[in-house]
């Protein structure tokens, strides 16, 4: 008995930092506090709020609200420019654009907005006022990528190509067909811009617009490429996995290849620090001559990525009941996870925003359920080095290593000193734990080896040809219901078969009920109608993850079903 | 490998958990409706046992397919004999699910957990010289293996054809290797102080009978 109660405490003290680590709070909260919040009736906040040196701008979409609407810094509604012809989910960032002239005349300071109807948009911050209007091409939809400023240009990725466009007047001065895109941001290299599509080529167009594509074959590009000394990077999105790529901009040849989760978010760079995300976890990278892996954490994140200036990252946590993610990464390659309550819960892909106004320090959070938080702390000194502390020491994990070599070591000790019965328990705890840290890895490794070897066939879902054209490449929902089917199309921007649902429930007026369990969330009724069980198949195959873990593509039907 | 996948079987309506659960309930008062000596103090122990097991399992649920349970089935199967042992499994697994999440798949972990204790009781894990730690550790790893495959036939709904079942099971096999691995550590850990935790303290009456029993035989 003496000699059980050491060995069980260790295996206490095993478990702590596990425990802790589910529930670890950092000081942000008490650094922070609640400025205002404001609830739009309805719509998503998918994309990042902007600070324009006085106003707060946020993009609100979905069928409810899609619009963008100017706040004061203490709140205050200032203006409102709605889009009832908005198509879905606009997630295309706002781009704040400073006053400047070119060839083309002059411009005032002024936000750039692009529309899921084709619409790109320059809108005098102050008011709200349309300075020009172009429309771009739409097929599904039109724009969702991220701008790019290139002296007197902005340049657009619109669903099929991408476009050079006057800043002074919005006036197209060439626009070059690419592949089908989706959130598909463009960046400007000294040679021109580079741009990815869905079909997973990368495409390079200089500044007359001539283009050249780059096949990559690792999956669908959906962010603007990252320049970094290593070469450009993506991270491509296979069907349950991703690769994040360093890409030779010369010749379009994969120089290095590092393996990701399903759904990756927008990467983010910071100086030679990168940041990708996914399903599964978030990465770091350095990437100076060669991109290298400096540390990971398992983490669900799906839309952007928060470098803050010293160094943090803030990350939206997309799963049902979320928070956001506070990371911090030190000069000594030590990754930190905090997660941040900021009191708006559920799915969201917003990147936070974060500015300095009136000698404090702003935070603006947003989510799916279109709520928007801000906070404020006063700007102190000691901010940096109390967050550079935090990262310096990691009890949990130190403890934890500190444990893994404990129990290597008197297992083999235990073993020389024939010990059988110790040794086995030494060394069974050790190999459990090592399991425990390395299993999100293996599994994602193995299910990716195992879908190569013995792929499913599926049974097409068939376009029924009375849907209006519009719904093409779009995704899709039929809800079968008291012998009838009730379809949605055109809904785009959907990750997971739970947004979608809830857009197509929305739409329908159909209201969705359901609870997590430890399985996932868990659809119970849809309507009111509970059946025995709901069940759902994507493109025609039945659906085997829970709701909120099953990931889509841009133009899946998905089906429910009463069992 | 059922709860890292994140799949499940159908929904049930609120009723058919009711009658699921008063199904459950009523198979845990059968098997242990059976004269015993010390009513009171077995009830009690019974209540203790399942209560403590259902909490460790609710504690431990962030470590994905980690299950106590597994192991404590076994051992109460071996020590108390099946019909106890079944009885523990239904109750763990209704009364974790309330906590855990409840449904279909409920009634094929309380299954699952029950043959498990079954197959403790008959299996021979317990000899003279006590707790057989080899053969429990043999016992264990089968029982995991076991275990998540029944689990798993919940899902087999008349929709998933063979092919698919199997490609689901081969994708859960590490969480397979690590519910294992987990009743490996526990057995080794904790199966013996488990198992004499279980021994049942003979009764005064017990005592006395067999010390007069004795006397007789020596007369």
């Amino acid at each position: 008995m003496s000699r059980r109660f050491p060995a069980l405490l260790l295996l206490s003290l095993l478990l702590l930092p596990l425990a802790s680590a589910e529930y670890q709070q950092s000081e942000w909260g008490n650094e922070n506090s609640l400025a205002w919040e404001y609830g739009f009736d309805s719509g998503f906040i998918s994309t990042s709020a902007l600070f324009t040196g006085e106003e707060i701008l946020v993009r609100t979409s979905g069928n409810g609200e899609p619009a963008v609407t100017a706040f004061d810094l203490a709140g205050e509604k200032l203006w409102q420019r709605i889009n009832n012809r908005s198509l879905s989910n606009d997630m295309s960032p706002l781009i704040h654009v400073s006053a400047g002239q070119g060839d083309c005349g002059e411009w005032p300071e002024m936000v750039l907005v692009g529309w899921t109807d084709g619409r790109i948009e320059a809108l005098l911050p102050s008011d709200g006022t349309l300075f020009w209007s172009v429309q771009s091409e739409v097929a599904g939809w039109g724009v969702t990528g991220e701008f790019a400023l290139d002296g007197e240009y902005v340049i657009v990725p619109t669903r099929r190509g991408v476009g050079q466009y006057c800043l002074a007047d919005g006036e197209q001065q060439w626009w070059t067909q690419t592949g089908l895109g989706w959130r598909n941001g463009v960046s400007v290299s000294e040679s021109g811009y580079f741009l990815g599509d869905e079909y997973g080529v990368l495409w390079h167009v200089d500044r007359t617009g001539e283009s050249l594509s780059y096949p990559l074959g690792l999956g669908k590009i959906r962010h603007s490429p990252l320049l970094t000394g290593a070469g450009l990077v993506v991270h491509a999105q296979a069907v349950s996995s991703s690769t994040i790529a360093v890409i030779d901009v010369s010749n379009g040849s994969v120089i290095q290849q590092f393996p990701g989760g399903p759904s990756p978010a927008k990467p983010s760079l910071h100086g030679t620090s990168l940041v990708t995300g996914d399903s599964s976890s978030l990465q770091i990278f350095s990437c100076t001559a060669l991109c290298r892996q400096v540390g990971d954490l398992p983490f669900h994140t799906n839309g952007e990525l928060r470098w803050l200036d010293d160094g943090v990252i803030l990350a939206p946590s997309n799963t049902p009941d979320s928070n956001w993610g506070l990371f911090t990464f030190d000069e000594r390659e030590n990754l930190t996870y905090t997660s941040l309550d900021v009191g708006i819960y559920g799915f969201g892909t917003a990147a936070p925003l974060q500015f300095t106004a009136n000698d404090q320090v702003f935070t603006v959070f947003g989510n799916d359920q279109a709520l928007l938080r801000v906070f404020t702390r006063a700007i102190v000194e000691v901010d940096e080095p109390l967050i550079q502390h935090q990262a310096d020491f990691d009890w949990g994990t130190q403890g934890l290593l500190f444990i893994i070599f404990m129990l290597i070591g008197s297992s083999t000790v235990l073993f020389l000193n024939g010990k059988m019965d110790w040794f086995y328990r030494t060394s069974s705890l050790f190999f459990l734990i090592i399991l425990l840290l390395i299993l999100p890895d293996l599994s994602t490794q193995w299910s990716k080896i195992f879908d190569e070897q013995f792929p499913t066939e599926q049974e097409e879902e068939l376009w029924n040809a009375q849907w209006p054209d519009s719904w093409l490449d779009t995704q899709i929902v039929i809800i079968e219901m008291d012998g009838e089917e009730h379809a949605v199309g055109g809904l785009t921007g959907h990750l997971t078969v739970y947004s979608l649902t809830q857009e197509a429930c929305d739409e329908l007026g159909f209201e969705i009920d359901g609870e997590f369990t430890e399985l996932g969330y868990y659809i119970e009724s849809i309507n009111g109608v509970e059946a025995k069980g709901w069940e759902y198949f994507t493109d025609g195959s039945k659906g085997v993850m829970s709701v909120d873990s099953a990931s889509i593509e841009s133009s899946t039907i998905v089906r429910w079903t009463p069992v | 490998m059922f709860q890292a996948m994140g799949v499940h079987g159908p929904v049930l309506s609120p009723l058919s958990e009711l009658l699921l659960d008063a199904l459950l309930l009523g198979t845990a008062f059968i098997l242990l409706s059976r004269p015993t000596k010390r009513p009171v103090f077995d009830s009690l122990f019974m209540v203790c046992l399942v209560v403590s097991v259902s909490l460790i399992r609710v504690v431990m649920e962030p470590l994905p397919n980690v299950q106590p349970v597994t192991v404590a089935a076994l051992l109460v199967g071996a020590q108390l004999g099946a019909r106890r042992g079944a009885a523990f499994a239904v109750l763990v697994a209704m009364i974790s699910n309330m906590f855990m999440g409840d449904g279909w798949w409920t009634a094929f972990q309380a299954i699952g957990w029950a043959s498990i204790a079954v197959a403790g009781s008959r299996l021979p894990l317990v000899t003279s010289a006590g707790l057989n730690l080899g053969r429990v550790c043999i016992a264990s790893v089968i029982a995991a293996l076991w275990f998540d495959f029944f689990v798993s036939l919940s899902l087999l709904d008349g929709t998933i054809g063979l092919y698919e079942f199997m490609i689901y099971l081969g994708h859960g096999l590490p969480f397979d290797f690590l519910h294992v691995i987990g009743n490996l550590t526990f057995t080794v850990w904790l199966g013996r102080w488990f198992y004499n935790l279980l021994e049942e303290e003979p009764t005064l009456e017990e005592i006395e009978f067999a010390v007069v029993n004795g006397h007789g035989i020596d007369g």
